[in-house]
C-alpha cells in the first residue's frame, strides 16, 4: 500500500512539471510539434483586426508554417445566415485534432460562451469551426487560438470576410 | 522525468474521454465481465479532470470508491488524427460487502491509457493496476482496434465496429475478447458488446456536458 501511494503521489506531483514540458514545447514550436506553429500565415487573411506583433515568429517558424492547408470557406446553417444577414462577420478556422462528435462539443460549449460570437458550427468533413461575429465586436487570432486550447484543440489557419466565403 | 513516470504508470486503468473541456462534466458508466462503475468528472482545464469513481467488483462483491485524478500528459493534433496519453490515480476505501466480509481497506491505483484515432480507425491500450490492502490486489489490461464503415458529420450517428482484448490476472479466464458496437452522437456515447471467453455483456456509456 505504502508504494502505491508513493507512486499516486509522485504521479500527481509530477502533473505540472509534465504539463509545463508540454507547454514549453509548444511556446518553443518544436517542428514535432502540430501546433500554432503548423498555421500558414503566409497564406491567412487575419482580418483588418489583426496586428502582425501579435504572434512572434522567428524566420525558422516561417519556414515551418510553409504546408499545405485546405481552404474550405463557411458552413452555412441556419443560424450562421441569419447572423450573416444581421451584418456579422464571418470567420473559418481550420482545426487540428477534432475527429469526432465530443470535439465538436467541446468547441461548441467553449466558443458559444462568447458574447462576440452570434452563431456557430463545427464541420468534422472540413475540420473547420465556421463563426459569425457580431457585428461591431471583435475575436482575434489569439482569442480564437486560446479558446481553441481550452477545448483541447489547436487551430492551422483562420480566414475572415471575403476569404471565409469563399471569395 | 517522463519516461520514468510513464514507466511506472505502465501497470495500470483509464476510461474513455477522462478529460473533457475546460469547464465541462462528464459523466461514464461502464460494465464489463469484472465490474460495473461510474465516474463524474470535472475539467478544471483541458489537461486535468477530477471525478468520483464508484466500482462494484461483481466476482469479489467489494465495492471501491475514489477520488480520482487524470492528467493528459500528451496530444498529438493531425488535419486528419488525434492521439492522447492519459495518466490517472485513484485513492479512497475498498469495501468487502460479501457475506464472510473482511471489512473495508484504503483502496489506491494508477494507471494509463494511450489513444490514436481518426474518423474512421482508432487503437487504445488502457492499463490499471489496483491495491486494496486486505482485500486484494488486481492488474488490467485491455486493447481496442476500432473501425467505422463510415464518417458521420457533426450531429449524425457515428457508429464503430470494436474488438477489446483484456487481461486480468486473477481472473479464471485470462485473456478474453468483446466484439462490441459504438455508438456516437453529439455529447453521448453508448456502447454495447459481449464478451464471448466470459460469457458476460458489456454497457458502456458516456454523457459530456
Amino acid at each position: 500500500m505504502k508504494n502505491i501511494i508513493l507512486i499516486v503521489t509522485v504521479t500527481l506531483a509530477s502533473l505540472p512539471v509534465l504539463a509545463d514540458d508540454n507547454q514549453k514545447v509548444m511556446d518553443h514550436h518544436d517542428p514535432h510539434e502540430t501546433g500554432h506553429s503548423e498555421m500558414n500565415h503566409g497564406e491567412m487573411n487575419h482580418g483588418p483586426e489583426h496586428s502582425p506583433e501579435s504572434h512572434e515568429h522567428s524566420t525558422e517558424d516561417a519556414k515551418e508554417d510553409v504546408m499545405p492547408m485546405s481552404a474550405a470557406s463557411i458552413t452555412t446553417t441556419d443560424d450562421i445566415t441569419a447572423a450573416l444577414a444581421n451584418g456579422g462577420a464571418p470567420v473559418v478556422v481550420d482545426v487540428l485534432g477534432v475527429v469526432c462528435d465530443f470535439c465538436a462539443v467541446a468547441m461548441n460549449k467553449i466558443f458559444g460562451k462568447r458574447e462576440e460570437v452570434s452563431a456557430l458550427y463545427v464541420d468534422l468533413d472540413k475540420k473547420t469551426l465556421s463563426l459569425v461575429v457580431n457585428k461591431g465586436a471583435s475575436l482575434s487570432d489569439e482569442d480564437i487560438e486560446n479558446l481553441a486550447k481550452q477545448a483541447g484543440y489547436r487551430i492551422a489557419a483562420i480566414r475572415r470576410n471575403a476569404e471565409a466565403l469563399g471569395g | 522525468m517522463w519516461a520514468g513516470v510513464l514507466g511506472i504508470l505502465l501497470s495500470a486503468s483509464a476510461v474513455a474521454r477522462p478529460v473533457s473541456y475546460t469547464g465541462g462534466w462528464t459523466l461514464i458508466q461502464t460494465a464489463n465481465r469484472a465490474s460495473t462503475a461510474g465516474l463524474l468528472h470535472y475539467s478544471v482545464s483541458h489537461k486535468v479532470s477530477v471525478g468520483v469513481r464508484h466500482e462494484w467488483q461483481r466476482d469479489d462483491d467489494v465495492t471501491l470508491t475514489v477520488i480520482q485524478p487524470t492528467f493528459l500528459a500528451k496530444r498529438w493534433y493531425g488535419h486528419n488524427y488525434q492521439a492522447n496519453v492519459y495518466l490517472t490515480g485513484g485513492l479512497g476505501t475498498a469495501t468487502d460487502r460479501s457475506v464472510a466480509s473482511v471489512g473495508s481497506d484504503t483502496a489506491s491505483f494508477v494507471g494509463v491509457m494511450t489513444d490514436w484515432e481518426t474518423r474512421t480507425l482508432f487503437v487504445s491500450y488502457e492499463a490499471r493496476f489496483l491495491e486494496q490492502g486486505k482485500l486484494g490486489n488486481h492488474s488490467m489490461h485491455a486493447a481496442r482496434f476500432g473501425w467505422a464503415p463510415y464518417a458521420g458529420n457533426t450531429g449524425e450517428l457515428h457508429t464503430w465496429l470494436m474488438l477489446e482484448v483484456d487481461h486480468r490476472k486473477h481472473f479464471d479466464n485470462k485473456t478474453t475478447v468483446t466484439p462490441l458496437l459504438r455508438f456516437f452522437k453529439g455529447p453521448a456515447l453508448f456502447e454495447a458488446g459481449y464478451n464471448v471467453t466470459d460469457s458476460a455483456p458489456m454497457f458502456n456509456f458516456t454523457y459530456r456536458f
